[in-house]
């Protein structure tokens, strides 16, 4: 009765009432596994074996002897490949001890060989694999009878757990078999995380009462293989998520592992990672501290609270939270956090530590929206002098940033760039030359220059990596990589090639699934693009709903897509009021690009109430600042403005000219619809120039009016790709006026019938000729 | 009075006697010794049956005679500990109590082995690894029996153990609900169940028999929730009913009342207990923790001694005599003695927290972060444990570090002013004042045990130039230590004071800043300042007395705040 209610459970690694956190620490136990690796190097020493299968062999035994317990089978299927005879000779060998007595182990560990006499072969006590048989012995002797005989037992379980398999497992054999003939050295690690991948899958919870109680225990992993499951797994939460485990399916390893080694305090860090995947700020912040607290445990044997003993990961475990509530947005509990971190560091004097507070400092209130350039300046300052090039390069970056918003000059950006990638590739920081050539592409995109921005995100893409390949994951999933695919994205779609936007889009949900950190990239990149598409389609409708999802995303772009919407919908006012809103908004984030494209929009507002004259300095600021900042493409926008304007207002020579400045980077650098807008306009002021009136009275200059009749074809060209209908229907409408207008009467036929058509699709009333752009 | 009406539902003490007698035979001849033992306890609280009136023996069935002498040599090795021997002469067996015993006695088996193989561990590749390999074999033939509906009360509660140990807790619960129903005055059968019930909602669903033992139940359940009030209506009732002699009961108050901190009833209990009881040892763990609370070092002392010669290898002795050697701050022997009570038993919950407290006065922060965490492994709800990590990290001055663990103590215990208190320090110290004035108020407001709320709440106020609200607090606080009656060895009556003179003072209320300065010359520290504020006072009292001065007499008035407690209060509540 006593010990159904209370387990008598009792702790050999206890002493003083306290189990030591490390019991791993005594790393060589004898196994059944490391038996029949001590066989096969008994066989090796005893036999002879051809040169080649010898040189096969040599390569074998280190990983062998490193690497995880693998099951017997795996172990002769490795050995088998590089030398069959051996392998039989070790099968036998085993055979021998599982099948005979006690006394047949016994006399296996007596026979082998000494290290210590043997002077000549290979197993002479320093040699690796000396040391290896010197270890075992160890081990071995120092067992009690009882757990000789425990280590017999597992032997013969081991062993005939191998040739029992095929009977009641068959189909499960082959595939390990499949799976092992193209293994080579490198991956015989990967098999062993694929098969407990695939016991996963095999084997659910419960399944059935007799089947469960009758599949092998899935036992506790041994310390390496403990570890390797969680390097590994590590490892893929940051590079590859979708190769890892799904949450679900590690937090139960994880269990399992936790309740066989509750001291495995890596396991508690990983459970910390899993939970932050899940956005769970309740169970990452409980593991991240109970990792912490056994760290403290771990780190305290024989140092004292200096350098190197459990003050600093007080130190970096107080960081740490910091950083996990900075990733879960509570700024004010970050803040707090990092102080402590820094106090604590301060008063240890651990600089290395405060560089990464600092910098997390600046980080932090880059988040909160306030200017920390000055931090990131001394923080990179720092960082150098203590020799810490990624935080140095980082800072950099950061700097770069701040740059790149506040209007920092082109080429002042791009030296720093480039001083930064110098340090990077001295350093073979290869995560930090993603960041780098991901930001390029980003400064690029946002000063127009499509083609280059193109180019450094193709650029990033088909890097390889400098990092070694583990574990077969190729492409990384870090944010560089989810920036660069998102903007390889959207300059698709304003190209028009919707089709390539789907399959990159994509791809970009297999990589970052929606509950991954960098999902919201391409969320909202996805919006933004249907949102482009359906107001290019002239469906104000559709684009509305879409707003709301924008603004979940992101608040000032929702408040400009809405903008923009009510603007199409005709409610002006509405517009005004949001677009004023935006515009003080703006002005004190200094989000520039925002601010001039608020600019344009209250300028077009003005454009049709008819205020032209108003518009115009408006357009004149927008295009100040646009030149100011290097914003190219915005700049050709606000061109285009102006030339309409100008038009408008009765100066079409003017605004040919102005166009003719705006119109060659447009062409070069702009969107679909940009080019088409500009050809449009560029038509109009040639028919305006060639004293084309809408009574129809014939063109002054018949040479300008057919050079609008190609323009307005190429401008058609453009507007059908992206099935904008509404301009179309314009584009048909003056291009039956010209026609008529120069007596090409079937023409002009043709196209008032492809207006007509167009008109009666649309329903909505055409616009008197555009009052837009 | 719901017990009365029970009792009358189920025939009088009489019949529960009774019935009580039989289940007692019943365990004994199954060797479920602790069942027994508490079944025992009770039935002798209850009044001697008349001899005629002894429940008969349980019938004699066919089975029973076939398996006689198979299970009387059974179970003699049974009591012996040689389980695979009773296990090996009970196969074949049909009866029911033949398998019962025969299914004990191979989950006891196992059990052992289990213990003892933990020793022989081949390291850390086994560790854990170890376990009962009997476990499986038991469930699968006892599910089979199960699903056939072959089991009887005894077999069913075997077979919820099993479940259990093999970590199916859901199906577990339900076993033992089935084993409940089948066998209502099995009280192995409630423990085990009250282990496996988490929260209030799921003991709500559960589906009980109507049995007088269902209130030994649910105040069970209700300590073990920390819904002390219903446990303690629940024991009232029960002794009302007649079980007023049940040492049970009175240890499950006492213990009760030491969960909600209310020390002096709890110690009279424990006392009554020893004077009924002297040789128990059970629950005197409990016991010395209130001496300890209490700093009565003879008393503590000489339980100790007494527990050594009782018995020097328990648990609860173990704690025991570490308690005593921590009231004389021997931290050292403390812990070794606490080591030592977890030696005998790991999972003894108290001994962790009580380990971390001690390396705690030792500064061996890590040892002590080590200590609770292996004490909330053992139970997460143990919220010492939670607070005791807590003040650890305060005192490795990481205030914001320090908070995570509080919050989670005090979510355990929101009632319990200390989290609230250590909570607003923390927040204090992060310079979060409104947090931390919450945290006063509120520790305030659930009954501060250490009074010592008001003045923090009262000094931040002081601190952030709030002098209205500070003055209030004081006030409060004043009230407050004199309205408890003893005297505290912490209180700053003088601070108060002094800091409400010179408050009326300046808010011209001469009167009742006259009347706190003399109170402050009542104490050392504060004697001459309050002597120079009545010296002040006098001063421009005087000047007060000269014509000009009466302009300013009704304008003073109008400055006094609205919200001030008035002053004369303060005779009403001195001592």
């Amino acid at each position: 009765m006593a010990s159904v209610h209370e387990s008598l459970y009792f702790n050999p690694m206890m002493t003083n009432g306290v189990v030591h956190a490390n019991v791993f620490g005594i790393k060589d136990w004898v196994t059944p596994y490391k038996i029949s690796v001590l066989a096969l190097l008994y066989d090796m020493t005893a036999s002879k074996i051809s040169l080649p299968e010898r040189r096969r062999l040599n390569k074998l035994i280190l990983p062998l002897q490193q690497g995880p317990d693998l099951s017997l089978g795996q172990f002769l299927k490795t050995v088998e490949e590089c030398c069959p005879q051996t392998a039989y000779a070790v099968k036998q060998r085993l055979q021998e001890m599982a099948d005979g007595e006690l006394k047949d182990m016994e006399y296996f560990f007596s026979t082998l060989p000494t290290p210590f006499t043997a002077f000549d072969s290979e197993a002479y006590k320093t040699s690796v694999v000396g040391l290896f048989m010197r270890h075992m012995l160890l081990a071995y002797n120092k067992l009690s009878f009882s757990q000789v005989y425990k280590l017999y037992k597992s032997l013969q379980l081991y062993y005939h757990s191998h040739y029992a398999k095929p009977a009641d497992g068959q189909s499960s054999l082959p595939a390990l078999v499949a799976d092992d003939s193209d293994m080579d050295l490198t991956s015989t690690e990967d098999t062993v995380g694929d098969r407990i991948d695939r016991e996963e899958l095999d084997t659910p919870m419960h399944e059935s009462e007799l089947r469960s109680d009758n599949a092998p225990s899935r036992g506790p992993l041994s310390q390496k293989q403990a570890e390797y499951f969680l390097a590994r797994q590590a490892y893929l939460l940051k590079n590859d998520e979708n190769k890892a485990l799904k949450p679900a399916a590690l937090q139960e390893e994880l269990n399992n592992m936790l309740k066989f080694n509750p001291d495995f305090a890596e396991a508690h860090y990983l459970n910390y990672l899993n939970s932050m995947r899940v956005q769970d700020i309740f169970l990452s912040a409980h593991c991240l501290l109970h990792y912490f607290d056994r760290l403290i445990l771990s780190g305290n044997e024989g140092k004292s609270n200096g350098d190197e003993g459990y003050g600093r990961s007080l130190r970096y475990a107080a960081l740490n939270l910091a950083s996990l509530h900075c990733r879960f947005g509570h700024y004010q509990q970050a803040d707090l956090a990092l102080q402590e971190a820094i106090r604590i560091a301060q008063e240890s004097n651990d600089h290395v530590c405060l560089q990464h507070c600092l910098s997390w400092l600046y980080t932090l209130e880059q988040m909160k929206g306030s200017d920390s350039t000055v931090l990131t300046e001394d923080s990179v300052k720092m960082a150098a002098h203590f020799c810490l090039p990624y935080l140095a390069s980082l800072g950099n970056q950061s700097l770069v940033q701040q740059g790149a918003t506040q209007g920092e000059t082109a080429h002042k950006l791009m030296d720093a760039l480039k001083d930064t990638d110098i340090l990077h590739w001295k350093h073979s920081l290869s995560e930090l030359i993603e960041i780098s050539l991901a930001q390029t592409t980003s400064i690029w995109r946002m000063y127009g220059k499509s083609t280059m921005a193109l180019q450094q995100a193709q650029l990033l893409l088909n890097m390889s990596s400098l990092e070694p390949v583990n574990f077969g994951v190729q492409q990384n999933n870090t944010e560089a990589f989810a920036v660069a695919l998102c903007h390889l994205a959207e300059l698709h779609a304003e190209q028009g090639l919707y089709c390539a936007v789907s399959h990159i889009l994509q791809h970009l949900k297999e990589q970052f699934p929606p509950h991954s950190q960098h999902a919201k990239l391409w969320m909202l990149c996805n919006l933004k693009i249907q949102f482009e598409r359906h107001m290019n389609e002239g469906k104000y409708q559709m684009a509305e709903p879409l707003v709301t999802a924008i603004s979940a995303l992101n608040k000032t772009e929702g408040l400009y897509r809405k903008a923009q919407v009510l603007k199409a919908l005709n409610r002006s006012t509405e517009a005004y009021s949001v677009l004023q809103r935006l515009q003080v908004h703006c002005e004190t984030t200094k989000c520039t690009e925002v601010v001039i494209r608020v600019m344009l929009s209250t300028a077009e507002l003005h454009w049709e109430s008819s205020g032209f004259s108003t518009a115009l300095p408006l357009l004149l600021q927008a295009l100040a600042l646009a030149r100011k900042h290097h914003l190219q493409s915005l700049a050709s926008e606000t061109i285009l403005h102006l030339a309409f304007t100008q038009l408008m207002l009765g100066v079409p020579e003017h605004a040919l000219s102005v166009l003719h400045e705006a119109i060659e980077p447009v062409l070069a650098h702009g969107s679909v619809m940009d080019k088409g807008r500009a050809l449009l306009l560029t038509a109009r002021c040639q028919m305006a120039v060639a004293g084309f009136r809408l009574n129809g009275k014939g063109p002054a200059d018949f040479h300008l009016a057919g050079l609008a009749v190609d323009t307005l074809n190429e401008a058609a060209g453009y507007f059908s790709k992206l099935n904008c209908k509404e301009r179309l229907r314009d584009v048909h409408y003056l291009h039956a006026l010209l026609h008529r207008s120069l007596g090409q009467t079937s023409q002009c036929h043709k196209s008032a019938m492809l207006f007509r058509l167009l008109d009666q699709e649309l329903q909505s009333p055409a616009p008197p000729v555009s009052m837009r752009l | 009075m719901k017990m009365a009406a029970l009792c009358s539902e189920y025939g009088d003490l009489v019949q529960i006697k009774k019935q009580l007698m039989s289940v007692i035979s019943l365990c004994k001849e199954r060797g479920l010794l602790h069942s027994s033992k508490w079944a025992s306890e009770l039935a002798s609280a209850l009044d001697r049956l008349p001899k005629d009136e002894l429940p008969p023996s349980p019938p004699f069935t066919e089975e029973d005679a076939q398996d006689l002498d198979a299970l009387t040599l059974a179970k003699s090795y049974f009591d012996l500990k040689e389980y695979d021997r009773a296990a090996y002469f009970l196969k074949g067996c049909c009866s029911q109590k033949a398998y019962f015993l025969y299914m004990y006695s191979r989950y006891l088996s196992g059990e052992k082995k289990k213990d003892d193989e933990t020793v022989d561990s081949l390291g850390p590749l086994e560790k854990g690894q170890v376990r009962n390999e009997a476990l499986r074999e038991l469930r699968v033939e006892l599910s089979k029996k199960h699903n056939a509906g072959e089991l009887d009360g005894f077999t069913l509660y075997l077979y919820g153990v099993v479940l259990r140990k093999l970590d199916l807790l859901k199906e577990a619960v339900e076993v033992f609900v089935e084993a409940i129903h089948a066998l209502p005055l099995h009280w192995g059968a409630w423990l085990e169940l009250s282990n496996l019930v988490t929260n209030i909602e799921m003991l709500k669903s559960l589906s009980l028999p109507d049995c007088w033992i269902k209130d030994f139940f649910l105040a069970h359940m209700y300590t073990e929730l920390q819904m002390i009030k219903e446990a303690l209506q629940k024991y009232q009732n029960l002794i009302e009913a007649g079980f007023s002699k049940s040492t049970y009961i009175i240890s499950q108050i006492a213990v009760a009342y030491h969960n909600i901190r209310d020390i002096d009833q709890a110690l009279a209990l424990f006392n009554e207990l020893r004077e009924q009881d002297p040789y128990r040892i059970d629950n005197m763990d409990t016991f010395s923790n209130l001496l300890y609370v209490k700093s009565m070092k003879p008393e503590l002392s000489y339980l100790a001694h007494n527990l050594v010669e009782i018995d020097k290898y328990r648990v609860e002795t173990c704690c025991v005599i570490g308690n005593y050697y921590s009231l004389r701050s021997q931290h050292e022997k403390a812990a070794l003695y606490f080591q030592r009570a977890l030696k005998l038993n790991p999972r003894c919950l108290g001994a962790w927290t009580l380990m971390g407290h001690e390396y705690m006065e030792m500064k061996n922060t890590s040892a002590a972060i080590q200590a609770y965490r292996h004490a909330i492994e053992v139970n997460k709800r143990d919220y010492r444990a939670w607070y005791g990590l807590g003040q650890t990290y305060e005192i490795l001055k990481m205030p914001f570090y320090c908070l995570y663990y509080y919050r989670k103590a005090h979510q355990l215990r929101p009632n319990d002013s200390r989290m609230l208190v250590a909570l607003g320090e923390s927040y204090e110290k992060l310079s979060q004042h409104s947090e931390a004035k919450k945290c006063y108020w509120r520790a305030y407001s659930v009954g501060d045990v250490e009074k010592m709320a008001l003045l923090k709440l009262a000094k931040l106020h002081e601190q952030l130039n709030e002098s209205d609200d500070a003055a209030q607090c004081y006030m409060l606080y004043i009230q407050d230590i004199f309205s408890c009656g003893e005297q505290l060895e912490h209180a700053e009556v003088s601070t108060a004071l002094r800091y409400l003179g010179q408050y009326y003072f300046k808010n011209k209320l001469y009167d009742e800043a006259s009347l706190c300065a003399q109170r402050c010359c009542d104490y050392n520290d504060a004697r001459e300042e309050g002597k120079a504020l009545l010296r002040q006072i006098s001063q421009v009292r005087d000047q007060i007395e000269t014509p000009s001065a009466d302009l300013f007499a009704p304008l003073s008035n109008n400055n006094t705040p609205v919200r001030r407690v008035s002053p004369l209060n303060l005779i009403s509540f001195t001592p």
